[in-house]
């Protein structure tokens, strides 16, 4: 009987190395092609996570059956859960299986841009009456890819009553009043103070903090993050974590949790937040004690951080498209469907029409929130790169390896640095 | 008519069998294997060719740490529910009442993703179950030393009754005669066990053992749920970095080469599993 010995065995294992080798050489580029399949078809899909999202999803819903039901068009709705979304999005949009309209971050925009794949809808959009600000969240490389359906920001929140049974007077102002506010809300039993996010998948959440304590982030093409106001502010962030005053194990979901049963002071979170929450809560009057607040600055005269944010809805070059894009207009600019759905979700449109609504200019919370949060709110500076969002998983993990003590904060965002660098294309 | 050959009948029966194998198996892992060579990204279009530097990026950084996670992650979530799946064993075949055989078979029947949240709340360290009956503030997911002992532990519950049942099926095979005539030659409990149980065991232990080891070594839910491979990559398997580097990551030159020399590890198990197997 023939057997390999292990010479035969190392050299097989050489030549197929080699084989291998020679034929990637060789091979093809694997990528996707041109977009295919009828534009004018009356049927398309819609992809969006609030469809996965109690709070909005019958909102959202009632959108598509509206339009479908006007248009007599067909829509096929598919949802995934938001810390999912981008990457399933990518692999469908790759594999040619996404087709018609999606919902998007605006942070997105530019990773899904790079694909070439997104329809430009500079027609619509110059007929949808939207504001300045709202059509630039949804552009990218020169064109509008996406037609804005809410822009607002994300922004700390408090709970007032917490605050008072503490004893915090007035809103904290500075980083240090902050500080000391959460070490009276730590002397209440069972209360984190800030449910500021712990976890890999939202410790992005850091980056308003770095620019509170004076890291630009980017300059021009140069990452700042490693600057001394960077390690700073993540020095201070384990400074919070080790004196339990943040908590360990803490996304977005399990901060609106913790809020919603009163059991955080404060959190992150964009404007939707009212609406999560008091869907979550059991006391029901808990929205009512929900206030925004501008960030706390290093020292006064100092303008408050906060991260812009918005939703777009783009839509897929290919079968369906001009129906699709029908569709996103109308779902982000008519008026009443706008405004019916701000008063059902509490996203503030983004047309000029739909922000004159009594419904809307009428709402204290989101007056207060613009005036607080929005009017200081600025784009991650990194969304203009197609590997933003692995920028930022490369800064969220070095920030954890801090919070539990595997690295310094100067040499973790040393090597955040370092990774990122390589990603900025 | 020219009659068929049987290498060729053999050759035909084999073709649609063959054919799928190529279409869903060869095609997609030289594929895969040929993409580790470039430099590509999912969300651009076109890749570069750069050899191996895919690899040598690899070998000098991220390889390291996640084979030492992936291994003491496959090493602690064999060993201990195959010690749980043995005693066990030991025990219903001793007399334990059968109708714990289905008791024990429960985590088993529930998907390892509905299991994976159940700990994950478990282990929640605001308002885990774990940590309210202990009177604990522990960070069980939140630290590195306890995330990896957790995502076992999770794994060990959900694995621990097929290792079980098999052990139980071989110890069921052997005959009493053996047993009996170790104990009139004055063999207690303990030299029975050694002597007699255990050599005729070897067989199906190794096999299971080594069966549980590679679908460790590949394991991906559990970990993907708990810990998402943190914190600080404390819990970073092999299944998990391919995965991130491929679609949080978008660069597919790296996730393939990782996978390649996944695999190339993979393949060193495979020759001893099917050593033991034909022994």
């Amino acid at each position: 009987m023939n057997t390999l010995n292990r010479r035969d065995a190392l050299r097989l294992l050489g030549l197929s190395t080699l084989g291998v080798t020679a034929l990637a050489a060789c091979a093809p580029d694997a990528s996707g092609g041109a977009p295919q399949g009828d534009t004018a078809a009356k049927a398309f899909g819609f992809t969006s996570w609030s469809l996965n999202e109690e709070a909005q999803k019958a909102a959202v819903q009632a959108i598509v059956d509206g339009y479908a039901g006007n248009e007599g068009v067909k829509i096929t709705t598919a949802s995934f859960p938001y810390n999912e979304y981008l990457n399933q999005v990518t692999l469908k949009l790759r594999g040619g299986q996404l087709t018609g309209a999606i919902q998007l971050d605006v942070a997105w925009l530019g990773a899904l841009a790079a694909m070439g794949k997104l329809r430009d809808l500079a027609a619509p959009a110059a007929k949808g009456g939207y504001t300045e600000v709202a059509l630039s969240s949804g552009q990218s490389g020169g064109k509008q890819l996406g037609l804005p359906w809410t822009t607002g920001s994300i922004g700390l929140i408090a709970n007032t009553a917490l605050l008072e049974k503490a004893g915090v007077d007035g809103v904290p102002a500075t980083v240090a009043e902050f500080e000391a506010a959460l070490r009276k809300v730590a002397a209440l039993d069972g209360v984190i103070p800030y449910a500021a996010a712990t976890k890999a998948a939202q410790l992005k959440d850091i980056l308003p903090w770095m620019r509170t304590f004076g890291s630009p982030l980017l300059d021009g093409d140069t990452i700042t993050v490693g600057d001394e106001p960077s390690v700073a502010a993540v020095e201070w962030y384990k400074k919070l974590y080790d004196a339990k005053l943040i908590a360990p194990d803490v996304d977005r979901f399990d901060a609106r949790a913790l809020f919603a049963q009163g059991k955080a002071a404060f959190y992150d979170d964009a404007i939707i937040a009212r609406g999560v929450v008091a869907s979550q809560a059991p006391d029901k009057s808990l929205a009512d004690k929900m206030a925004p607040l501008s960030r706390p600055v290093l020292k006064a005269g100092d303008s408050p951080q906060a991260l812009l944010w918005g939703h777009v809805i783009a839509v897929v070059e290919g079968e369906g498209a001009d129906a699709a894009a029908d569709f996103a207009a109308y779902a982000t600019s008519d008026t009443a469907t706008v405004a019916r759905f701000f008063e059902q979700v509490k996203l503030p449109p983004t047309t000029t029409a739909g922000l004159a609504d009594p419904k809307v200019s009428g709402d204290a919370f989101t007056t207060e929130w613009t005036e607080k949060i929005t009017k200081t709110a600025t784009a991650n500076p990194f969304w203009r790169y197609a590997g933003y969002a692995q920028i930022e998983t490369a800064i969220a993990e070095q920030v954890q390896a801090v919070l539990v003590g595997d690295s310094s904060a100067k040499e973790a965002l040393a090597k955040a640095t370092e990774t990122a660098k390589g990603l900025q294309k | 008519m020219r009659k068929l050959t049987n290498g060729q009948f053999a050759w035909l029966l084999m073709a649609p069998g063959v054919a799928l194998f190529l279409a869903i198996i060869a095609y997609p892992l030289v594929s895969a294997l040929v993409t580790g060579f470039f430099e590509q990204s999912l969300v651009r279009p076109g890749r570069t060719f750069v050899g191996l530097a895919n690899f040598a990026d690899l070998l000098g950084g991220d390889f390291w740490p996640v084979l030492r996670n992936t291994l003491v992650f496959t090493i602690g979530a064999s060993v201990i529910p195959f010690v749980l799946g043995y005693v066990l064993a030991l025990a219903l075949n001793s007399g334990l009442p059968g109708w714990l055989r289905g008791v024990f078979l429960f985590p088993w029947v529930i998907p390892a993703v509905v299991v994976s949240f159940l700990w994950l709340w478990i282990f929640n360290a605001n308002y885990g179950v774990l940590n309210g009956l202990l009177g604990t503030e522990i960070s069980w997911l939140g630290q590195p030393g306890t995330a990896m002992a957790a995502v076992i532990v999770t794994k060990t519950w959900s694995s621990f009754p097929w290792m079980m049942v098999m052990l139980l099926a071989g110890l069921q095979t052997m005959p009493k005669e053996l047993h009996e005539a170790a104990s009139v030659d004055g063999a207690g409990t303990i030299r029975r066990f050694r002597s007699v149980t255990v050599p005729h065991m070897k067989g199906i232990a190794g096999i299971v053992f080594l069966l549980e080891f590679i679908w460790n070594f590949q394991h991906f839910d559990t970990i993907y749920v708990l810990t998402g491979g943190g914190p600080a990559g404390a819990t970073k398997t092999f299944a998990v970095a391919v995965y991130d580097t491929a679609f949080k990551g978008f660069d597919l030159g790296h996730a393939t080469a990782l996978g390649g020399l996944w695999m190339v590890l993979l393949l060193v198990l495979m020759v001893f599993y099917l050593r033991k197997e034909a022994s």
